[in-house]
């Protein structure tokens, strides 16, 4: 590697590690979140995970939180917090920088560098880098896959055919919406092979050797079985990961409360406005990729790269953003797949603009611009995951839990202060649909917590949390006090019931306190 | 036979094993702007006030203690314009704020009607009200209304209920009492830190 590509990396690195790090637990565990933490704490405390075909995405996730805990966490889950879980994925979301270099001589060194720093301050790559699901190591492992691919093209070692396959494994065992990242692979493989029919060209640049297919194919299968059967614990697994596809596309078929128009992600990425939020656009993106892919596909164009690549990823990343618009189940951290296309064909686009003049006179004020626009970019990735990173005119949140949460849990808290009193402190939290999360994340450090559905024969206990939905009136035997009204997520509400001595108690000492 | 000594006589509190969490999918996201009305209870009859009491608000001088408010954005708080419209609201900064209303002399008072702000369901946390016969309420200083049950605007722990803002407002019964400064104290929301107000009215009448 060149110096000048060492220090373009190391520099993305930074800035990507800036916008990341900083006040990770400032955003309120989302309720996907807060279930991955809980699973998590099956794993932790009982030793046991096992793969869900119906919710809840691959194990990969929890396998490498754990290891990453184990590495660094404390002893106790109840200690576990919300910044020691994030790191897991701010790791794979900078992880994506240090990946580029395999494809340096694929993208050009240039091309890279630019791309790098696009990762490192993308607002969406950013927010969803400091976001405890499962989609930043999808794209992480999607990137490793097309890269493992790539270098196996230029040497033909079987080891990286087996790095490959394990990716795709990885991948697998990471979220079911690795289909859709493979399908659009072959396709533009194929797509691509009929736009090369350059008698030149050395032929089959895709092919391999059939031992290292099988290779590939055994080292994808090893992983897949290794994860999904809890490491040999759970037969059923490997059938479950293929019979998950059932009720996942029943939901992309319209059964689900997720169902988004076709131009439901692009218009997030390109132009967002809100209310009284500011405006948010990624275009910068968009516009130097779409100039990217005119120049993967001009054969005048002037490459620092490989045009057979460039124009893969250009196909690749076209059918995988149709593919997601096409599907009405939309979640927005899906968008982070096609995304990271864009922003290598970006890396390429700004190169080629760059270079589209040879005197420095077109190079130095182009250079400039791109930069000014860049570091705007890296100004909305910060607000858009520190000052709004719960705020409901942030483009990338969704179904957000609201601050007032941490409200309800400080006053918890202060009425259970010591862990003894956490351990015999009773709560009991009743909402329709069992939507209360992220509270078992919350209530983690309280040993006595139940959770209901609706409200029990016996509600009462030192501490209730009920929906407003069921207008339970807790409060009238004079035993409770109300004491306060707390939002879950927008239009999602909880009252606070506490025991009345404990209640007294607590005012009391706030009061002597104050 | 001894009870005491016989384990198996001991009392003990009946700890049932408490259910766990069951894990759901990914909750339906509420798009910005779209609203759906808490259920509010619709059983309490309306206030009744003597029928020559007014809306006194418009003519009172109004403060805070928000140094950085402008006399002239007070004024929307008694200007007529309840809308839940942006343009409507009275920002106040985050924390424990107050807004203070003085009638230049004593007045009968007999309700508020107040209206945070209402563009989506929000529930406003410390709301106090309360009536004294100096600026610095030092002076015969009552609390109306009080439900801040944490004691966190630091007037004493309330009792009243926490509510959900609306479109009718909240009618607070200040049953007559005589008074020349009203005051009202909140500390953010549950949709975020900071205070605000889009209308206050306050029906009384001069002192008799």
């Amino acid at each position: 590697m060149s110096r000048a590509l060492i220090f373009g990396l190391l520099l993305a690195l930074a800035a990507a590690l800036a916008l990341r790090c900083p006040q990770l637990d400032i955003r309120p565990m989302h309720n996907d979140e807060a279930v991955n933490a809980i699973k998590l704490r099956t794993l932790w405390e009982q030793g046991s995970y096992k793969y869900d075909p119906q919710e809840y995405h691959g194990p990969t996730l929890i396998y490498l939180t754990f290891a990453w805990m184990k590495l660094i966490g404390p002893v106790q889950f109840a200690h576990f917090d919300e910044i020691q879980l994030r790191l897991i994925t701010v790791i794979f979301g900078v992880g994506l920088i240090l990946f580029l270099p395999l494809i340096s001589d694929a993208l050009g060194r240039g091309a890279i560098v630019c791309a790098a720093i696009l990762i490192a301050v993308s607002p969406a790559m950013v927010f969803y880098s400091r976001y405890f699901i499962h989609e930043m190591l999808l794209v992480a492992f999607t990137f490793l896959t097309i890269a493992a691919g790539w270098r196996y093209t230029r040497n033909r070692k079987p080891g990286w055919a087996v790095l490959a396959g394990v990716s795709i494994g990885l991948m697998q065992a990471t979220k079911e919406t690795f289909v859709l990242s493979i399908a659009a692979a072959v396709a533009a493989i194929f797509l691509n092979k009929l736009c090369n029919r350059d008698p030149n060209e050395t032929a089959n640049v895709f092919s391999l050797n059939r031992q290292h297919l099988i290779a590939a194919i055994a080292a994808w299968f090893i992983t897949v079985i290794v994860l999904f059967t809890s490491f040999f614990t759970n037969a059923r697994g490997p059938l479950d990961a293929v019979l998950t596809y059932f009720p996942w596309l029943h939901r992309v078929e319209g059964a689900s409360p997720h169902l988004h128009p076709w131009d439901y992600y692009l218009s997030r990425l390109i132009y967002f406005h809100s209310g009284r939020g500011p405006v948010w656009s990624e275009a910068l993106v968009l516009i130097l990729a779409i100039v990217g892919i005119i120049a993967a596909f001009n054969p005048k164009s002037r490459l620092e790269g490989n045009r057979k690549f460039i124009r893969f990823i250009a196909l690749y990343t076209i059918i995988l953003t149709a593919i997601y618009s096409a599907i009405s189940y939309k979640t927005p951290w899906c968008l982070l797949s096609f995304w990271q296309g864009m922003i290598l064909l970006a890396g390429v686009g700004a190169m080629a603009l760059i270079n589209l003049g040879s005197q420095f006179i077109w190079k130095i004020p182009v250079s400039c611009v791109l930069l000014a626009l860049t570091v705007q970019l890296a100004y909305q990735a910060w607000q858009v995951s520190v000052p709004y990173a719960s705020n409901i005119h942030n483009p990338y949140i969704y179904a957000q839990t609201s601050d007032d949460i941490l409200n309800l849990v400080e006053r918890l808290d202060k009425l259970a202060p010591t862990d003894a009193q956490k351990n015999s402190f009773v709560i009991k939290v009743m909402a329709p649909d069992s939507e209360y999360w992220p509270l078992p994340w919350y209530l983690r450090q309280f040993k006595q917590v139940g959770f209901w559905p609706r409200v029990p024969a016996d509600p009462y206990s030192d501490a209730m949390i009920v929906s407003t939905a069921f207008q339970a009136n807790l409060d009238q035997k004079k035993t409770h006090i109300m004491a306060g009204l707390f939002e879950l997520r927008p239009q999602t509400f909880f009252e606070l019931y506490v025991e009345t001595n404990a209640w007294t108690t607590y005012v009391n000492g706030a009061q002597r306190s104050q | 036979m001894n009870l005491l000594a016989d384990d198996s006589n001991e009392l003990v509190p009946l700890k049932p094993k408490l259910p766990a969490a069951a894990f759901v999918g990914t909750p339906k996201d509420i798009p910005p702007g779209s609203i759906i009305e808490p259920s509010v209870d619709k059983s309490k009859p309306p206030l009744r006030i003597p029928k020559d009491a007014v809306n006194i608000a418009p003519s009172a001088q109004i403060t805070t203690s928000d140094a950085n408010a402008k006399p002239d954005a007070l004024r929307k708080i008694t200007d007529g314009i309840k809308e839940a419209d942006d343009a409507n609201l009275v920002l106040l900064r985050k924390g424990v704020q107050y807004i203070q209303f003085d009638f230049g002399s004593p007045q009968q008072i007999f309700a508020l009607v107040i209206w945070h702000a209402y563009d989506t369901p929000k529930v406003y946390h410390g709301v106090v009200v309360q009536l004294a016969d100096d600026a610095g309420f030092t002076k015969n200083v009552r609390t109306i209304f009080n439900n801040d049950a944490a004691n966190a605007d630091g007037r004493g722990a309330g009792t009243d209920h926490e509510y959900f803002e609306s479109f009718e407002g909240k009618t607070i019964n200040a049953k007559g009492e005589n008074a020349r400064y009203v005051r009202l104290y909140t500390k953010g929301s549950t949709d975020g830190s900071f205070n605000e107000y889009t209308e206050v009215e306050i029906y009384g009448r001069p002192m008799k």
